[in-house]
């Protein structure tokens, strides 16, 4: 056995071994291991499928930027798509390979790779069009989801996370060198500061590498200590560890997520991770670089990572991937990687290097001869072949002269790019930098300052500098700053996006996005066929279109495309960076609005009253009313509305129509107001007094109902629907602000102060009079549609007599904190009346009996009151109501408008269905004009078969006419066209 | 996420606000004769510039009251904020703003991502 360990790693504890599975088969790591680490150190290479051809792969990176190295948690309700390369390991977790079947060795699914010639960029939108439209939903897609793609969806998913709001005035993202050099330049300044890092441990590249040994004399790890220490104890710096920024919002908005559970099993009972949601004046980034790779013949075997990842192992995480790694660069960010190598005592098996002798620089050139490492200059690594792990490279020298190295491992470099995702989401611009071959920040859209490698600056020398200059408008602390660097400062690059390699068979791939299975050679065919706009190249090839974003190759993309193209990289430009940075679980963004906190729900103040008398309840906007109250466990809903409905024509019913919106309307010029908001006059009408009326929108469409009492032309009180009562009140708010600010009025929402009992039936008289023993509800005393207000028990309530059942009724109006006393009350004198309490269905079948809409189930926003036939409801003499114009435009007057009209089934047998067609003719031939549809259907119980509401074209003039309705199994039936009332015409009972 | 300076309450995230489109729309009252078409434009047709724009907001989850705004649509940047009894800020006070031909400016649209 190998060891593998680098035991110098100050951050493993390698005295702390926890096991952990993959795939079933039991392994160990050390505290501080990543999966990917772990399983570095136990040889594991092969860790899952590629996404389109179930490719062979391995781990590529040590960070966020993994495109391959994707693994579901089954441990944490099976979580998919975890980065290996981020996600720490703890004692029994559980972890599975992706997108293989039967097994990551032997996949099926790898047949794919064999028909890969056929596989090219637009594959979809070219293949699957035919030979109908319904191959593509029953049998293209499902075989295609089930072969391709990334982890599987968790089944039963329970994260919970919290959100937090931040109001500071800095922000540094990244906790690295520069990171906390800017810190301590603003260390006891008076600004709020907020220092964000994705790792747990700060530091960036000086623990993930052995480029910087010394700062101001001190080892680098002793020296973060004594920073952190010194942040930690300042007053205006807060440190955020283990929280990646995912969005660069405008105004300086920030969103972070937190994990709150690294290298630990999250529990049910305490939140797993907290968004962050930050507003600042500032935005220091100083979020590092990201190591390119290279194209060449298959070189996304397992065993072949980026060079800085494979030194980042070593440093940060204490795990050797192998002891004889062939390294191939471009440019000077490897030295440190041989430099690290060697440190070790591991000399690698071969430095292949892009560029000349003359061109590498002179203390890594010396290095390499002095430790006698095969040195291969002007060289590139044309191919790279294994059977699922890599076994062999063939090197190609300038003069074209190949050689064969055998090894198990290579470490690729193809430059690095400052991590300007970030940047771009705010929306400042990049520019080319031709030297260092790659975008940088240029000019900034909002308060953002780039600082190191972030900003493109990859001189060590240049730090110090840099950060004084740029924190100026700080008037920081000023920084002192000595670096000693084992390798040159200054980077250096030779231009390199891909391997010309000639093609040495059709299966061999050069992969450009390894994530999505992108090739060069994709990108070479959607050139040719004409989509060389760099956005569209993007759609046709999906390249950078993974979770991975394309992070180690977007560039090498746009290098290569540019080249095609014959055009400089700037004028080929980016494709844009969008939020989040990387991927963000729909968990995290939905906080504690989830399960029962999703909505609010509300409740009548006599709700514990219907849970105690078994209602079933009934979701209407954010309230919960009751449906309906069985009597029975058995009694089926269809049996207790039949009941229900049946006890109030005969008897009498109680509702709870406490949810109704209530508004309260005050100030000298009320009744103006009221005429103009509401469709009806108010102005003949007496104090005392109730009108049912209508709201309109400007266009004329029926927006909402309720009953208006006028206490005084000062004074009134609406109802609205339960759902509509914020709309009416913003839609009063809005007017009486914007558009008559002259008029003297002020309007409030009164819904949840006041508790409504509408009670209804023959027998209500009787039983109010009982109830409410000292008030007269004789006809002349209380006739319909007034109201009175009477002290009951010292409570002031409000009696209106109004019905929304046809019966005859009262609704009344109580301060909520007592209408439970209230509501028990008239069911104790009730009883013997045979009182009983109704929900809401049965409220819906009654009041269509009487052919009373519900706004919003019988109009849709299409519907006029004159298309409900409510024209009387219209104040003919009044200037100007909303919507007043638009009753008389050549539309709204249009004779063959959808009308309201009543249906019965010809044969009482029947069954109409609510939402089914209104055909003319028996026989269903597509296409069917659209006549219209049954808004509104029950089953009647006093007239012993069903009845409906519809809306119908010209329905007016059909009256008493007949037509047919559709129904659920594609038949028709026949029906009557009849008004719409059924159920005592002429309003006697009403009245009585 | 914007912040919204609610000229009452101050500056405030968007999430307390809602949008109400075109500010300085006249709502013709009944007392006038105008068309079909004249009345049609005042309910249904608002104009939709990529760049100045007037627009009303109100601070529905604060004071309930409605304000205006020069939002450019482009940036989203908010130039500035009024009463409703303010008068009306000319364009031309921000007009500077405008960079390339199409009202598009060249940093912060969005539409663009590298220097040209």
């Amino acid at each position: 056995m190998i060891e593998l360990n680098n035991q110098n790693s100050p951050f493993i504890h390698f005295h702390q071994k926890i096991s952990f599975k993959f795939d079933g088969i039991k392994y160990f790591g050390y505290k501080g291991d990543t999966i990917a680490s772990a399983l570095f150190r136990n040889g594991i290479k092969l860790i899952g499928r590629s996404f389109k051809y179930h490719r062979p792969r391995g781990i590529y990176t040590c960070g966020i930027e993994e495109p391959n190295a994707l693994v579901q948690i089954i441990s944490e309700y099976s979580e998919p798509n975890v980065r290996a390369t981020v996600k720490k390991i703890y004692e029994g977790m559980e972890v599975e390979s992706q997108n293989r079947w039967p097994s990551l060795d032997f996949d099926i699914g790898s047949i794919n790779n064999v028909f890969s010639p056929l596989f090219s960029a637009g594959f979809y939108y070219k293949t699957f069009m035919g030979p109908h439209k319904s191959f593509w939903k029953k049998i293209y897609e499902p075989v295609i989801r089930k072969a391709a793609g990334l982890g599987k969806p968790p089944k039963e998913f329970k994260a919970i996370s919290s959100h937090l709001h931040h109001n500071v005035d800095i922000v540094i993202v990244g906790g690295g060198l520069n990171g906390l050099l800017a810190a301590v330049s603003l260390l006891n300044t008076n600004y709020d500061v907020l220092l964000i890092e994705s790792d747990n441990q700060l530091g960036g590249i000086l623990n993930n590498s052995s480029k910087i040994n010394e700062i101001n004399g001190k080892p680098s790890q002793e020296w973060i200590k004594e920073t952190i220490e010194n942040i930690e104890n300042s007053k205006n710096i807060k440190i955020l560890k283990n929280t990646l920024v995912t969005t660069y919002n405008y105004i300086n908005h920030l969103i972070a997520v937190e994990d709150k559970y690294v290298g630990a099993k999250p529990t049910e009972d305490k939140v797993n991770s907290t968004l962050h949601k930050i507003r600042t004046e500032h935005v220091i980034l100083s979020n590092g670089h990201i190591e390119r790779f290279l194209s060449f013949q298959n070189n996304d075997l397992p065993g072949i990572m980026l060079g800085a990842s494979f030194e980042k192992y070593i440093c940060r995480y204490g795990v050797i991937p192998s002891k004889e790694p062939v390294i191939f660069s471009n440019n000077s960010n490897s030295n440190s990687l041989v430099q690290t190598l060697l440190e070790l005592n591991i000399k690698p098996k071969a430095y292949i290097d892009s560029r000349s002798g003359e061109q590498i620089e002179g203390q890594l050139f010396d290095l390499i001869r002095k430790n006698d490492i095969p040195l291969y200059t002007n060289a590139q690594v044309k191919a790279a072949y294994g059977n699922k792990k890599l076994e062999k490279i063939i090197v190609e020298d300038s003069s074209g002269g190949t050689s064969e190295i055998a090894t198990d491992f290579l470490c690729v470099s193809g430059g690095i790019n400052p991590d300007v995702h970030l940047f771009t989401q705010s929306k400042g611009l990049l520019d080319w930098d031709e030297k260092d071959l790659t975008y940088k920040p240029s000019t900034p859209f909002q308060n953002t300052i780039t600082l190191g490698s972030a900003s493109g600056q990859f001189n060590l020398e240049e730090v110090e500098n840099e950060i004084n200059k740029k924190l100026k408008i700080f008037s920081p602390n000023k920084i002192k700053i000595k670096i000693k660097s084992s390798t040159a400062n200054e980077y250096q690059i030779q231009k390199l996006w891909e391997v010309a390699a000639h093609k040495s068979s059709m299966w061999s791939k050069s992969f450009i996005d390894l994530q999505n299975d992108v090739t060069t050679k994709d990108i070479r065919q959607a050139i040719s066929e004409g989509f060389d706009r760099i956005e569209h190249l993007k759609r046709f090839t999906t390249n950078s279109m993974g979770t991975d974003q394309g992070k180690i190759s977007s560039i090498n993309a746009l290098g290569i495309v540019s080249d095609l193209l014959d055009k400089k990289v700037n004028e080929v430009g980016t494709t844009i960076y969008r939020p989040p940075y990387a991927p963000l679980s729909f968990a995290a963004i939905a906080g504690r609005n989830s399960y029962e906190f999703y909505d609010p729900e509300r409740k009548s103040p006599i709700h514990q009253w219907h849970i105690k008398n078994g209602a079933v309840f009934e979701d209407v906007g954010q309230w919960k009313r009751p449906w309906y109250f069985p009597n029975s466990k058995s009694e089926s809903m269809h049996d207790a509305v039949q009941r229900e409905s049946k006890n109030v024509r005969e008897n009498a019913g109680v509702l709870d129509g406490s949810t109704l919106g209530k508004i309260e309307i005050k100030g000298k010029d009320a009744l103006n107001f009221m005429n103009l908001i509401y469709t009806n006059s108010f102005t003949k009408m007496k104090p005392g007094s109730a009108r049912y009326a209508l709201m309109l929108g400007e266009d004329g469409m029926v927006k909402d109902d309720g009953i208006i009492c006028k206490i005084s032309d000062e004074h009134f009180i609406a109802t609205t629907t339960t759902g509509g009562a914020a709309n009416v009140l913003a839609c009063m708010e809005e007017y009486a602000q914007t558009e008559w600010p002259n008029l003297k009025v002020y309007m409030n929402s009164i819904t949840e102060q006041f508790a409504t009992f509408n009670i209804s039936g023959p027998k209500t008289r009787e039983i109010m009079s009982k109830v409410f023993s000292e008030i007269d509800f004789s006809n002349e005393a209380f006739p319909f549609m007034t109201f009175q207000f009477h002290e009951f028990e010292k409570t002031q309530i409000r009696i209106m007599r109004a019905s929304f059942t046809g019966e005859m009724g009262y609704e009344i109006y109580v301060p909520a904190s007592s209408a439970l006393k209230i509501w028990e009350r008239i069911h104790e004198y009730g009883k013997e009346f045979g009182l009983i309490p109704y929900g809401t269905e049965t409220m819906h079948l009654l009041r269509a009996e009487k052919g009373y809409i519900i706004v919003g189930q019988d109009t849709d926003g299409s519907i006029t009151p004159i298309d409900l036939g409510l024209n009387w409801m219209i104040g003919k003499n009044k200037i100007d109501f909303l919507g007043k114009r638009s009753l008389t435009r050549s539309d709204t007057v249009r004779s063959d408008r959808k009308q309201l009209v009543g249906i019965m089934p010809t044969n009482k047998e029947d069954q109409i269905q609510e939402g089914q067609h209104i055909l003319l003719q028996e026989t269903i031939e597509t296409p069917v004009p659209m006549l219209g549809h049954i808004t509104s259907s029950y089953h009647s119980p006093t007239m012993g078969h069903t009845f409906g509401l519809a809306v119908i074209k010209d329905g007016h003039s059909l009256i008493g006419t007949k037509a047919f309705a559709s129904t659920s199994d594609q038949k028709t039936i026949p029906i009557d066209i009849v008004k719409p009332i059924f159920y005592d015409e002429k309003n006697e009972r009403l009245v009585s | 996420m914007l912040v919204i300076d609610c000229p009452y309450c101050g500056p405030r995230d968007q999430s307390e606000f809602s949008n109400g489109g075109e500010a300085h729309v006249k709502r013709p009252d009944g007392s006038q004769d105008i068309s079909d078409r004249e009345w049609g434009e005042y309910v249904f047709i608002r104009s939709n510039p990529k760049g100045l724009f007037y627009e009303r907001w109100v601070h529905s989850h604060g004071c309930r009251k409605w304000f205006n705004c020069v939002r450019d649509t482009s940036t989203d940047e908010i130039l500035e904020i009024y009463k409703l009894d303010d008068p009306q800020p000319p364009l031309k006070k921000f007009e500077n703003k405008i960079k390339t031909p199409s009202g598009e400016p060249d940093v912060g649209s969005g539409n663009f991502t590298v220097k040209k």
